[in-house]
């Protein structure tokens, strides 16, 4: 029987152990990391489906566990994650300046993670989200960029500290620290403030507008085998805080968007969604480096989770449940994929690559299957949780959402193509030529990450099925789901056959490869095999630019596309135009000026007094 | 065996160490573990001085609370004096005094008694300053510290005036007999803005800029651990006790205190230089200690001023030590400090975090505990101070942490001796252990230091 304490000791123990076999060898300290990480999700792969862990505590005394299909849901997708990017470690950890202790935080901040969805008590809830938080932010400095750190460090505490404030709202008005108790118990002009500070929470992990700015300095500056960690893993306790606001919290109850039957705070949160859903989009379309582009298709699919959780029915909800995984899958598999090359070549800019698929073929179709889910294109995972969340905007005839919702999936088409077509085809560098495929260790997760994103999308019941525990945890009717993965929404309004679907698609390219056997070969040629302005190429030029792609359509907007970042920037700086206030008017050296003060206060005061 | 030893004792060798400047430092050590085995052996309870029943003679009061801060003064004045024995070895007698002082004015019980005490710590913490060597910032302390302790003074004669007694306890049962707060709001005022100048409040504390901006391994964590704990206690112990503040008072305290937190952390957010923002983070974190006595969340108060005392002495020691060999304390400067000094790192890192009230380390575990019990109290607009300041302080230490650890344009190299690693790897480690074994803090709670019933009945 695998205890819940018992993993998080474990884990706890397993970091310090983690630490020393780094330090003596990073291989052997990655393997343990590796084999420790595959042991928790075992234990919770094992147990957590039918909620059979142990929740007792003997060695912590201040927490208390609870199992709930919410949070193992969460637990186990983030966990998996954990996992498939543990194998990277070992090909990596070499070139980080503090490599010993890189195992150390990853496996103490998935201790964190397992508490954070298994606690059911608020405060325990913001210690686990801080320890998650401080541990990997010492993870993002051994990447490309120190101040990356910083930012996410102030977003992510800025999120938990507007929790935190939340949660004595709650404490000081309902006695309550208990999180289904206290959601429960809140009400009135109390439960909206602490419905938007959640919700501030939300966002701020989540990376959604306007509380994304770090995500792609985090993303892209992140060490290779954490940027997966960041977008397929942590970004959803965002998710997870978000769901508690909008789903257990319903403060506007009988203030409704009439003509959508929608409380206005749920309203008011779809459209913010949909605003990320389509910053994220334009700004992804015109992003150079390949993981920061990743990074603001995650803000983007951040959007439709935030969009799908604040239409208040169960469609939707299993939408947004189903887009979490379908997401997490899909981005780590997309950033793994990155990684690999970056490994291979030092470098994530588009502009500098091109030709991997010759060398890195295993890797190219990870990317592919990967963005194909990404752009909710079946037979991928991606696919269905679109589908359910257009399906309920659509029904619920929020017309300006499902246009940005739209607007997001063929915005994709646009954006995750371009590191195909930049990093994986066209012409091959001469500086990679010596590039080979990622050893195969670093495919084992490859190959696990593709079978999943097709997994998803072939066969949604059994995942479906799981999330409709959750829906009835929550108070909401289950998802019509046949045991043939036949989806059934809104009585037959739309009815999805996801194995139909792949059926056709696989005969589609089941014809298409008689037609490839079937007609002549075409014949491999070297890079000078041609000839260009009537001349043989004697020298590999390049000849193949895959950057600018959508120049005319970026002409758009490029200039519109700061005025947040300068926003936060100015906020610091009126920070410390406040600070250097504080300075002048109190520690200047003229000692003159404390007198001053001294005296304004006595004076103040017994005028106070005397009044 | 008496309480009074350990003003006495300290005091007395003090002036015979002049004699014999040479083995000061050596005495003082003595000394000082001297009163540490003391104050594990003496008995609770008050000493009368002089043969006066109170509440007319002069008396001392040992009790769980005066010991604890006892305690941890003693034994961080032992380790400081240990580890610049060679450096600073002639403040020895100096320190002995500061010893003196403070204990005094830990376990005093009377008003005027407190004020010479408040004097004497007062005199050896310029001449601890001076070793800065910047006259003209101990000239500001001293100025400053004589302001703030003649207000001090001439609140303590008002309320003389008023009742007649100097004993706390008889002081307390007065004012609550003739129970008129108006009354009492400009004795106490002045009394609170002179124990706050010492005890770095904003914004009464222009001082601390200089005195601590420029300090060394022995005036930084002297100035930012020892008296900022030992001002911090006796404070708390006023407040708790004896000011009481309500109405107008209690207002405009709580708006200083507040602003206090906020603008220290803001203060730090803006500075470039480490020891700068190590200070101003000082101050914001001594206006939360305020402000948690004003709210009589007592036991989680004297647990923050310890953690931060032995937090700050680590993080001044390592700043200071690392500023004198490479000459500047611009953080651009101290860039990449831990990247030969790992073990150095950690513990700072550690103290940090704590500072900051991250998990696993004490820090998160007091602050966690002083904010429920604010909310319990119903003060949400408070801990929504406390919390932005934390915000900023969270990203100014992040800031500070990601430059330290990774090197910039020049390479330094800063030697730390070993027994300064000791010191950073046992305060960093009880940091540890203590954020997660948490039990022991329970045992006390906000009636720790209750002076008028342990003066009444003993």
């Amino acid at each position: 029987m695998a205890s819940i304490e018992y993993l998080i000791l474990i884990l706890v123990g397993a970091s310090f152990l983690a630490y020393l076999f780094t330090k003596l060898n990073t291989y052997l300290g990655s393997v343990f990391t590796i084999l420790a990480t595959m042991f928790v999700f075992a234990s919770l792969a094992g147990y957590g489906f039918g909620m059979g862990l142990d929740t007792t505590v003997n060695y912590l005394p201040w927490f208390t566990f609870n199992q709930t299909y919410l949070g193992f849901y969460f637990v186990i997708i983030i966990a998996f994650v954990y996992l498939m990017v543990s194998f990277f470690h070992p090909y990596y950890l070499g070139q980080y300046k503090y490599k010993d202790s890189y195992n150390m935080l990853f496996l103490l901040s998935l201790a964190g993670i397992i508490g954070a969805f298994y606690t059911d008590n608020f405060l325990q809830l913001f210690f686990f989200f801080e320890l998650i938080i401080w541990t990997t932010m010492f993870l993002i400095p051994q990447g490309k960029s120190r101040e990356a750190a910083v930012s996410y460090f102030g977003f992510s505490v800025a999120g938990s500290v507007a929790m935190l404030i939340g949660i004595f709202l709650i404490f000081s008005s309902t006695g309550q620290l208990d999180i289904t108790s206290g959601l429960a118990a809140i009400s009135g002009t109390n439960a909206i403030i602490v419905f938007i500070l959640f919700l501030i929470a939300g966002f701020a992990k989540l990376g959604a507008f306007p509380l994304h700015i770090w995500l792609p300095i985090a993303h892209g500056n992140a060490p290779h085998p954490f940027s997966p960690v960041l977008s397929g893993a942590l970004v959803k306790l965002g998710a997870f805080i978000g769901i508690l606001a909008l789903v257990r919290i319903v403060p506007t109850a009988n203030l409704l968007v009439d003509s959508i039957n929608l409380p206005l705070g749920q309203w008011l949160v779809a459209i913010l969604g949909s605003i990320s859903i389509v910053f994220g989009t334009l700004m992804a379309i015109k992003e150079d480096d390949a993981k920061k582009l990743l990074a603001y298709s995650s803000m983007s699919h951040g959007g439709y989770i935030l969009v799908a959780f604040s239409l208040m029915n169960s469609v939707a909800f299993a939408g947004g449940f189903y887009h979490i995984l379908a997401h997490a899958i899909a981005s780590a598999a997309a950033f793994m994929a990155i990684a690999a090359v970056a490994r291979a070549t030092g470098t994530t800019k588009m502009k500098e690559l091109g030709g991997m698929i010759h060398k890195m073929p295993i890797t190219y179709l990870a990317y592919l299957v990967a963005i194909i889910s990404m752009a909710g294109i079946p037979p991928m995972g991606g696919f269905i949780s679109k589908w359910l969340i257009f399906m309920a905007v659509i029904n619920k005839g929020m017309i300006f959402v499902a246009i940005a919702i739209f607007f997001g999936s063929v915005g994709s088409f646009l954006y995750v193509f371009r590191p195909l077509a930049a990093l994986f085809l066209g012409q091959e560098f001469r500086e990679y030529k010596h590039v080979k495929e990622a050893p195969i260790m670093m495919l084992i997760p490859t190959f696990i990450l593709m079978g999943l994103n097709v997994y998803t999308g072939v066969f949604p019941s059994f995942i479906l099925n799981f999330i409709n525990n959750i829906l009835g945890e929550l108070g909401y009717a289950a998802l019509n789901v046949t045991s043939s993965s036949i989806i059934n929404v809104f009585d037959g309004q739309g009815i999805l056959n996801p194995a139909l679907i792949s059926l056709v698609f696989a005969v589609g390219v089941f014809i298409a490869f008689i037609i490839f056997i079937l007609l002549k070969k075409s014949r491999s040629v070297s890079l000078m095999d041609t000839y260009t302005a009537a001349n043989f190429v004697h020298d590999e030029h390049l000849l193949h630019y895959s950057v600018d792609f959508y120049a005319p359509l970026e002409r758009l907007y490029e200039k519109h596309t700061n005025w947040m970042t300068k926003f936060y920037e100015s906020l610091a700086k009126k920070v410390k135009e406040i600070g250097n206030l504080g300075k002048y008017l109190f520690m200047s050296k003229n000692i003159g000026t404390t007198m001053l003060w001294i005296i304004t206060i006595i004076i103040l005061l017994l005028w106070g007094v005397a009044l | 065996m008496s309480a009074i030893l350990l003003v006495a004792i300290p005091l007395l060798v003090a002036f015979l160490s002049i004699l014999v400047k040479k083995y000061a430092p050596y005495l003082l050590i003595i000394v000082g573990l001297f009163n540490l085995v003391m104050l594990f052996l003496l008995q609770d309870g008050g000493v009368i001085i002089g043969g006066f029943d109170q509440p007319l003679g002069i008396n001392l009061l040992l009790n769980l609370y005066s010991r604890i801060a006892l305690i941890l003064i003693n034994a961080l004045i032992v380790v400081i004096a240990c580890l610049n024995i060679k450096d600073y070895g002639k403040y020895g007698s100096i320190l002995l005094l500061a010893m003196a002082g403070l204990n005094g004015l830990v376990l005093t019980v009377d008003l005027f008694n407190f004020f010479v005490f408040l004097e004497i710590s007062g005199i050896a913490a310029y001449l601890i300053t001076s070793s800065n060597k910047k006259p003209t910032n101990t000239f500001h302390y001293l100025a400053l510290g004589a302001v703030g302790s003649s207000l001090f003074l001439f609140g303590v004669i008002i309320l003389y005036a008023m009742y007649g007694t100097l004993n706390y306890g008889a002081m307390i049962e007065a004012i609550a007999a003739n129970n008129n707060y108006a009354e009492v709001v400009l004795p106490f005022t002045l009394m609170f803005i002179g124990l706050g100048v010492e005890a770095k409040l904003l914004p009464f504390n222009s001082w601390v800029k200089g005195a601590l901006g420029h300090s060394n391994t022995m005036s930084g964590p002297m100035i930012a651990s020892v008296y900022a704990a030992a001002l911090s206690f006796v404070l708390g112990r006023m407040i708790d006790n004896l000011f009481l503040f309500q109405g107008t008072l209690l207002t405009i305290v709580t708006v200083l205190l507040t602003v206090g937190i906020l603008l220290g952390d803001f203060m730090a957010f803006s500075s470039t230089k480490t020891r700068e923002i190590l200070l101003f983070s000082s101050v914001a974190q001594a206006s939360i200690v305020a402000l948690l006595f004003v709210n009589g969340v007592v036991a989680w108060a004297v647990w923050l001023i310890i953690a931060n005392a032995l937090s700050k002495t680590v993080m001044f020691l390592v700043i200071n030590k690392a500023t004198k060999e490479v000459g500047c304390d611009e953080t651009k400067s101290l860039q990449g400090l831990f990247t030969k000094n790992i073990l150095v790192g950690l513990a700072f890192t550690l103290a940090t975090l704590s500072v900051m009230g991250l998990p696993l380390l004490v820090g998160f575990m007091i602050k966690l505990n002083f904010l429920t019990a604010l909310a319990g109290a119903g003060q949400i607009w408070l801990i929504v101070a406390i919390l932005i300041a934390s915000l900023v302080e969270g990203i100014y230490f992040v800031r500070l942490l990601v430059k330290l650890w990774y090197k910039g344009e020049n390479e330094i190299s800063v030697k730390y001796n070993l027994s300064f690693k000791v010191v950073f790897v046992v305060i960093a480690l009880a940091l540890l252990a203590f954020g997660s074994y948490t039990a022991p803090m329970n045992q006390i709670d906000n009636s720790v230091d209750a002076v008028t019933e342990v003066v009444n009945n003993g």
